[in-house]
């Protein structure tokens, strides 16, 4: 790996260790010394007492957990739409040229178009029904699951399809039984990408229309003018959307090891 | 792992590119225009996207130009680019070199990194106001993740022996960096670049929320107030092609800064 | 076992009972804006039973501003709702919808208010106002009494600078004393005044203009069912005039559906809302509506398409008569159970 040597155990322990504190420790000297104001920035136990308090009481109609869990709900819904079909597509595109050459530039430009823009179109063709955020959520969640399965098509080893040609394969059996199953670390590694855009994108189209959600919570709590709401809010944002990541990194690991190239 | 050359040459490839362009306009108007399959209220036709444009274009929309807010939106990104690159890339690089900064910073680094760049709307307003500053600031988050990370996996890439050589020839410090470290870590540099750049541009809807006079971005909002679809898809076609030519230049850049390496 | 089949049966029994008076209501999709003053009927009448009680089900939506409200019609999410006069005259020019009736009169409810250090200056020389920044919701009620207040002082649009964004986001700006003069609808004026001292400087209703509240319906289900729309429009009534007579119990149920909206503001305040903001039973609705396009509420909906062809956002704004209409309030008057309903102040 690298030449720098390994740190020991201990080593590692005391720097993490060091390094939260001085993150923590900035944070609230900035707030205590008195030039920022109780809006501006919060001192950390403050947005951890708020944080604690919008578990049991409910703020803008549910706890924070009741909104995050709606909004992991549409998370969840818009991701696998986007994985079912993001995948498959790649992989269709990575094989077939001439669908590649059509879509591709297509794709080249809508990737830069944020999925917050799709918003007045999802209000218009999805109303009040889960559709939208979703429509949002896949918009993000799925470029990274498209692009990560078409490089894992497009650089299989070429003796392995030979392999499956000289065996009689089909277009649909190279597809599903050798492109499949070498792209998956690729796929993979595009799904962690994706979910953490969708989580992203998901949140931003809260900001905008919702009305129960954790996105929700960041608007109600900027209205009321509490810092701390906001903060909690995004600190809650901060932890499933690592959670989802680990998950996914996981997995990662997990299939690394078992076809055993670990890097 | 051998690849197939692909034998198509460039040109053809931007013609198959601009033929398919071609093919989804004409599309887009038999479904909307000759066929209705899609009602006009759901999406806008061709006819009316035109005549957005030239509204934008001669009149003005949103308070300027399409020119204005073409080039205001292009500078906050590059603004927002820059900042996040010149952080960013040896921050990671530093990272990737020094364990003990990796695990002093990693707390700081995992705590902020899943926090949408959206989610710091709130924050950015609180602390910097309404100007472009505030703009610059959410963006900046956005991009600054894959430069980090890309740019630790660019330093962490370097084969060991490499440095050792370089070390065993009393090659140390700044020289160090900038003859082995560098060039080497370079083609994920880029990566991480050209994921920044894409950041910067979808995230750059969401940070002209921030009280923005000029910007796609702004007219992307106002449109969605005003319930102008064909304005919306003018909005989206200028951010796409921002994205598109500056992602042009950072591919020019990239074959300046490496032409040893083929892509 | 035996214990347990003995409950699933009486629970089935129940079930069937219950199913059987549900399928007697007919659903209807009624949308609103959460912690608003107007929208607050659509919460007592729910909590009071009255939608039973004339064999209607409302299923609720809720939106956080008036611009995807109306959008979201379009795809017929909801059937029938109250919404700003500004979005409802949007909505008539996209999306087709008729204004049936009025939710309130809010002029004193969208204001322009300035921070504490600079509300004394600003009221007493307005013309000071020039070369600022005003922060405001474009296309809302909120932006169309800035603009009153600024037509009332001889001030133009292109005399400040304007810069527009969501209420939350103005509150923020306010706040933390990055903006000093903004375009806010209640309750978010009396956050503002309550917890930063905010002061108002002109309301719409100090500039003599009218910013109703719109009911409004989706033209195609008001065609299919013109009764619901009445029974509708009944329920809203009789649920203005029991607040008006039972006020102590409304304040209650107020703090109630602002806390489910996220906001909290003082009892003044509350009572403010309903000092401030008139409403309309029955008479006073079709008064207002009366005589066709020379009626008040066209008259007022006509000024409002002004300002929205000024803003460049409507071109060729319909004519009010095209979409304002008193036909469902006079169904409500011409049968005798709903008027007898829309009146009852119990």
């Amino acid at each position: 790996m690298n030449a720098h040597r390994s740190l020991t155990r201990r080593e590692w322990l005391v720097l993490t260790c060091a390094g939260t504190l001085a993150f923590f420790g900035i944070w609230a000297l900035a707030s205590l010394a008195g030039l920022t104001s109780r809006q501006f920035l919060p001192p950390p136990w403050t947005v951890a007492e708020k944080f604690v308090e919008l578990t049991y009481q409910p703020f803008s109609g549910a706890t924070l957990q009741k909104h995050l869990l709606s909004s992991f709900g549409r998370f969840g819904m818009g991701f696998a739409l986007a994985v079912l079909i993001g995948i498959p597509l790649g992989l269709i595109l990575g094989w077939f040229r001439w669908a590649d050459a059509i879509v591709s530039p297509l794709f080249d430009a809508l990737r830069f178009v944020a999925p917050i823009a799709w918003v007045p179109f999802a209000a218009l063709w999805f109303g009040t029904g889960i559709g939208g955020p979703v429509l949002i959520i896949f918009t993000g969640a799925f470029p990274p699951c498209v692009i990560n399965a078409h490089r894992g098509a497009r650089y299989v080893d070429q003796t392995l399809i030979e392999a499956a040609r000289t065996l009689g394969a089909r277009h649909w059996h190279i597809i599903t039984e050798v492109l499949l199953p070498a792209s998956v670390p690729s796929i993979v590694a595009g799904l962690r990408v994706s979910a953490g855009l969708g989580w992203q994108s998901l949140v931003g189209a809260e900001l905008i229309v919702a009305s129960s959600g954790i996105g929700y919570v960041l608007v109600k709590g900027q209205a009321s003018i509490s810092t701390s709401i906001v903060m909690s809010g995004m600190i809650a944002i901060g932890i499933v959307g690592f959670a989802i990541d680990a998950l996914l990194r996981r997995i990662e690991v997990q299939l690394r090891r078992r076809r055993g190239d670990e890097r | 792992m051998a690849r197939i050359r692909n034998g198509r040459s460039e040109p053809s490839r931007l013609a198959v590119g601009g033929l398919t362009l071609l093919g989804v306009i004409l599309l887009w108007y038999v479904a909307t225009s000759i066929t209705q399959t899609i009602p006009p209220v759901y999406f806008p036709t061709p006819a009316e996207v035109l005549q957005a444009l030239r509204q934008i274009s001669l009149q003005g929309y949103a308070d300027g130009r399409l020119q204005q807010h073409f080039f205001h939106s292009c500078w906050l990104v590059l603004m927002g680019f820059m900042v996040a690159v010149g952080i960013g890339v040896p921050l990671g690089m530093l990272m990737g070199w020094s364990r003990r900064a990796e695990a002093f910073v990693n707390p700081t680094f995992l705590l902020l990194r899943p926090i949408p760049p959206l989610a710091w709307i709130p924050l950015a307003i609180v602390w910097l106001g309404l100007g472009d500053a505030a703009k610059v600031l959410v963006i900046w988050f956005a991009a600054f993740v894959p430069a980090v990370i890309n740019s630790y996996a660019g330093v962490r890439s370097i084969e060991p022996y490499l440095i050792e050589a370089a070390r065993s020839l009393g090659v140390r410090g700044a020289m160090l960096v900038r003859e082995v470290l560098f060039p080497g870590a370079l083609p994920l540099i880029f990566t991480g670049l050209r994921l920044s750049l894409q950041a910067c541009w979808t995230t750059l809807v969401a940070g002209e929320l921030i009280g923005a006079i000029v910007g796609l971005g702004h007219v992307l909002y106002q449109a969605g107030l005003d319930l102008f679809p064909a304005m919306i898809v003018v909005g989206m076609i200028g951010v796409a092609i921002g994205g598109g030519l500056m992602t042009a230049a950072l591919g020019w850049l990239e074959t300046r800064a490496m032409p040893w390496h083929r892509r | 076992m035996r214990m347990h089949l003995r409950q699933l049966m009486l629970a089935a029994v129940v079930a069937v009972i219950g199913t059987a008076t549900q399928a007697q209501l007919t659903e209807i999709k009624v949308s609103y804006q959460p912690a608003l003053y107007w929208a607050l009927p659509f919460y007592v009448a729910e909590e009071k039973g009255w939608w039973a009680e004339l064999g209607l089900k409302a299923t609720f939506s809720t939106f956080p501003a008036g611009v995807p409200q109306i959008a979201a019609s379009a795809s017929k999410s909801w059937d029938v709702g109250g919404v700003g006069s500004v979005p409802a005259v949007l909505g008539a020019a996209r999306y087709n919808l008729l204004t049936i009736g009025l939710t309130n009169d809010e002029s004193a409810g969208n204001a322009l208010v300035a921070v504490a250090s600079k509300a004394e200056g600003f009221a007493k020389n307005p013309q000071s106002i020039k070369g600022q920044t005003i922060v405001l919701t474009a296309n809302s009620t909120g932006d169309y009494a800035v603009q009153s207040c600024l037509a009332k002082w001889g001030l133009k649009k292109s005399d400040l600078i304007i810069k527009s964004m969501g209420q939350a986001e103005i509150i923020s700006a306010m706040s933390s004393k990055n903006a000093e003069l903004g375009g806010l609808w209640a309750p978010n004026i009396y956050t503002m005044e309550e917890k930063e001292g905010a002061k108002v400087i002109c309301s719409g209703k100090d500039t003599g203009t009218v910013i109703p509240g719109a009911l409004v319906v989706r033209a195609d289900y008001a065609k299919e069912q013109p009764e619901n729309v009445a029974k509708f429009l009944a329920v809203y009534l009789r649920a203005w005039k029991w607040m008006n007579a039972h006020r102590p119990e409304a304040i209650a149920l107020m703090k109630k559906f602002y806390d489910l909206g996220g906001v909290s503001i003082s009892q003044a305040s509350m009572e403010k809302e309903f000092d401030t903001r008139p409403t309309f039973d029955l008479t006073g609705q079709l008064k207002v509506m009366k005589g066709g396009d020379a009626s008040d509420v066209d008259k007022w909906m006509t000024q409002i398409s002004e300002f929205m062809k000024s803003t460049g956002t409507l071109a060729e704004p319909p004519p009010a008569s095209r979409y304002v209409t008193d036909e469902y309030m006079r169904m409500v008057e011409a049968d005798p159970k709903l008027r007898e309903f829309a009146n009852r102040s119990n």
